[in-house]
């Protein structure tokens, strides 16, 4: 955003600041998800940028006596026909000055937009700034949430519920009120909480100890029970699929018209965000302001949220931004501030709430589970001849919501986060996708990509079922079954053959695949990945990737680089690693021992190529991560003949029966 | 009693003897640089030197480290001869290897210490030696490459 802004304004990287603003600081916007900044971001900006460049040409030119136009661009400010020069810093008048946007629409269509225009000669688009935070990083001087102090801070901590629904019946905080450090020990049946704080950080865990809590936990809810709930294949028995995303042609007709055709269930796992920093937030109740020290995805929700918590006018809820360890989705509440606010309101002190890692397994939202069919066909001329798919998962974007508003939304309401990236982008005479998204006591929530990543699995995964049936090259199949209007698509998947020397022989023990998607019908990618199968070790490893992203005009190539590389590991770990289990109505993985991401050891090589382009910039975020797990999985088909339709696949579970 | 922490001796109070260093460095000598990540020693966000070796300090008792020199990150650079950026925090900042960030000031000072004992690591190596620091934003690539450029410029 700072360089579209130096491009308006002429200026350097030296000469511009990102700030987080406080809540109080700027009107609500829109919230850091589904990678739609610069989409969502460019123009504005750029518009906003231009403008005020404009009114201070104007200003330069009442100041000269002269007409804007005898006023040139020249770095940071203006040139006059005489040779002055005049900065911005000397234009800027003592008192802000508000441009409105519809002020004149006649001076806005002739306004310059550097931004948009000048793509052959841009100066700070296109290139690759260091994020301005890099030094202060790397020497521990960045202040994360984590890392907020404030004078006379106290420290707080919740107890956890024993399970997802558990509702506290009475808490007896005696023992530790007798404690010396201890503050006030708070239950709030109401708010189903209860937390103590403490005026020292270090007897906050034995203080925490001494309370004890009597929940009235739901139901013993272990992980089958949820599975079968999902489970695509009994909803399938009933005919029960809820929302129909497409339907054209004629299933059976195009099943008759089949050379090959052929069934599969394709699984992926609950997973968890596991962001590096567990949340953390920091409360001051006052009399007449909540202020609270954070970081989130959303710092308006967070401030909506601690209002209703306190029961303030959301007016009087202050939210000061930090940077955060991680977000991925999983960081638009933060309820570590909230528990915070509960705990301040009751000592009129701010109150610091730290979540351990336990706590941020235990009681944080997760990515569903999604189980699938397809059932499809390919033609004697290698056309698709059908294709079949139904799928069932929970719904996400929506899963948030509490329950007494869910039950009515679910019966209106399809949620998109589950269906994206549930469409293929193959042609398909005859076709048919279906699916649920069906509740489960498990708390759901934006998980990197949402619905994305496993409905790429299942639709890449069965193009290579097909293309391997029909003896096509899976590279070519893919392009001769895209549509003329998927030409980003297929130049992707042309770019990453190139770099990754598509159809030359894979070194021995290796094996190759492909896969690629389009993200949120924006940006095109795909990718090679490249698996080693080491049978002394019992070791299935990912030893090199190749990815070739189509994101329109790149705004900054080295940070783009770098979140591809990031959704290239992410789509690693979930095929390799990731698994959310629930037992007896809680999570059962508690730190990075039971669940795990993966390491740097087991990352590949990795390789990008980002697609010149001049086209609108869109997101980066997510987009690399989808086709990752199917180009593994269908590596693993190329090197051993074994097919992948459960994430996460290891050495064991690769060679099990399932598999043969 | 007491430690060094970065050459700065810092006076244990009794009842914090046995404390996580982790915890002391935060929240008793307010170094927020160093980070908890999991408590358990899973994840390499914590990392320090004590006596110039890595170490996990979730991990450590403030007793074990009574009478020790620990470098936190806030304190690398202090640890090289002109006491600017140690060659590994430039070469992160070169190769702009942080995304969130959060887990790099312990990358950084396990990277540091594995490249003064092993100066010109193999690749094996540094995966081996690397491989107890999580990233979860996935920045393994380009924490390798730093490495790999420190070791050259150094």
């Amino acid at each position: 955003m700072s360089q579209v802004v130096a491009e308006e304004l002429n200026v350097g990287q030296s000469e511009i600041e990102c700030v987080l603003p406080d809540t109080d600081q700027t009107p609500p916007f829109k919230m850091t998800v589904g990678s739609e900044s610069i989409a969502s971001f460019f123009e504005p900006i750029s518009y906003g940028a231009a403008r005020l460049r404009e009114a201070l040409r104007i200003l330069a030119a009442e100041k000269a006596g002269l007409s804007p136009d005898q006023v040139q661009d020249s770095r940071a400010g203006f040139v006059l026909p005489d040779g002055t020069e005049l900065s911005y810093a000397t234009l800027v008048p003592s008192v802000p000055v508000v441009l409105s946007v519809s002020a004149s629409l006649t001076t806005e269509k002739t306004m310059p937009r550097y931004a948009l225009e000048r793509k052959d000669k841009y100066q700070s688009i296109g290139r690759s700034w260091r994020h301005q935070e890099l030094e202060a990083i790397v020497t521990g001087q960045t202040v994360y949430s984590r890392d907020v102090s404030l004078p006379d801070m106290l420290y707080g901590q919740a107890l956890r519920p024993p399970a997802f629904g558990a509702q506290l019946q009475s808490a007896d905080g005696r023992a530790a009120e007798a404690m010396p450090d201890v503050t006030a020990v708070v239950i709030d049946k109401e708010n189903n909480f209860v937390g103590v704080v403490t005026d020292d950080p270090f007897v906050l865990p034995t203080a925490t100890q001494a309370i004890v809590a009597r929940w009235e936990v739901p139901e013993d809810l272990n992980q089958d029970q949820i599975d079968a709930s999902l489970d695509v294949k009994q909803l399938r028995a009933r005919d029960d699929l809820e929302h129909t995303l497409t339907m054209v042609g004629d299933i059976g007709a195009g099943r008759s018209n089949a050379q090959y055709k052929t069934t599969a269930r394709y699984d992926t796992s609950f997973a968890a965000h596991a962001a590096m920093e567990p949340r953390a937030g920091v409360a001051w109740v006052k009399k007449d302001k909540v202020e609270i020290w954070c970081g989130s995805q959303d710092p308006f929700f967070v401030q909506r949220r601690v209002a209703k918590a306190t029961g303030r006018e959301v007016d009087d809820v202050v939210v000061h931004s930090h940077r955060m360890g991680g977000g991925f989705g999983g960081r638009v509440l933060c309820q570590a501030s909230e528990e915070a606010a509960l705990l301040s309101a009751a000592v009129e002190r701010p109150v610091r709430v730290q979540w351990d890692r336990e706590a941020e397994f235990q009681n944080n939202y997760f990515q569903p589970g999604f189980s699938h069919y397809i059932d499809a066909g390919v033609t004697s001329e290698g056309a698709i001849s059908h294709w079949e798919h139904d799928f069932v998962s929970s719904p996400i974007m929506t899963g948030p919501v509490p329950e007494n508003i869910a039950w009515v939304l679910d019966k209106v309401m399809a949620d998109e986060g589950t269906a994206r990236g549930g469409l293929s982008q193959y042609r398909a005479a005859n076709r048919r996708v279906r699916y649920s998204d069906i509740r489960t006591p498990v708390p759901i929530g934006a998980w990197r990509g949402l619905g994305a990543a496993p409905n790429t699995f299942a639709i890449e995964s069965m193009m290579d079922e097909l293309a391997a049936a029909v003896g096509i090259d899976p590279l070519e199949f893919r392009l001769q079954n895209l549509p003329s209007t998927s030409d980003r698509l297929a130049g992707v998947l042309r770019r990453v053959a190139e770099i990754s020397e598509w159809g030359q022989p894979a070194p021995t023990g290796t094996g190759r695949g492909i896969a690629c998607a389009v993200y949120k019908n924006q940006t095109a990618v795909a990718v090679v990945a490249e698996v080693q199968v080491d049978h002394s070790a019992s070791e299935l490893r990912v030893t090199k990737t190749w990815c070739a992203q189509d994101c329109g005009l790149v705004v900054n190539p080295n940070q783009v680089e770098n979140q591809v590389m990031g959704n290239i590991v992410w789509g690693c770990s979930m095929a390799l690693k990731e698994r959310i289990t629930v037992e007896a109505g809680a999570v059962k993985e508690r730190n990075f021992d039971g669940y795990e991401v993966l390491r740097h050891r087991e990352s590949p090589e990795i390789a990008v190529v980002l697609v010149d382009s001049d086209a609108a910039p869109v997101g980066v975020g997510e987009s690399a991560f989808g086709p990752v797990a199917p180009a593994i999985a269908n590596a693993v088909f190329a090197t051993t003949g074994r097919r992948i339709r459960r994430l996460p696949m290891s050495y064991s579970s690769v060679f099990s029966d399932a598999n043969g | 009693m007491e430690i060094a922490i970065n050459s700065k001796m810092v006076t244990v109070p009794r009842k914090l003897q046995d404390v996580a260093l982790l915890d002391f460095i935060r929240d008793f000598a307010g170094l927020k640089g160093t980070k908890f990540g999991c408590g358990m020693g899973l994840c390499g966000a914590c990392t320090v030197h004590i006596d110039g070796t890595a170490a996990l300090s979730c991990q450590v008792l403030i007793a074990e480290a009574i009478g020790r020199q620990v470098t936190t990150i806030e304190g690398l650079a202090g640890t090289t001869p002109t006491g600017t950026l140690h060659p590994v925090q430039k070469a992160w900042i070169e190769d702009s290897v942080p995304q969130c960030g959060y887990c790099q000031p312990g990358q950084i000072m396990t990277a540091a210490a594995f490249l003064s004992r092993n100066p010109s690591p193999s690749d094996k190596e540094i995966r081996d030696e690397m491989s107890g620091n999580l990233c979860r934003c996935g920045t393994y690539t380009r924490i390798h490459g730093a490495i790999v450029r420190a070791a050259k410029e150094s």
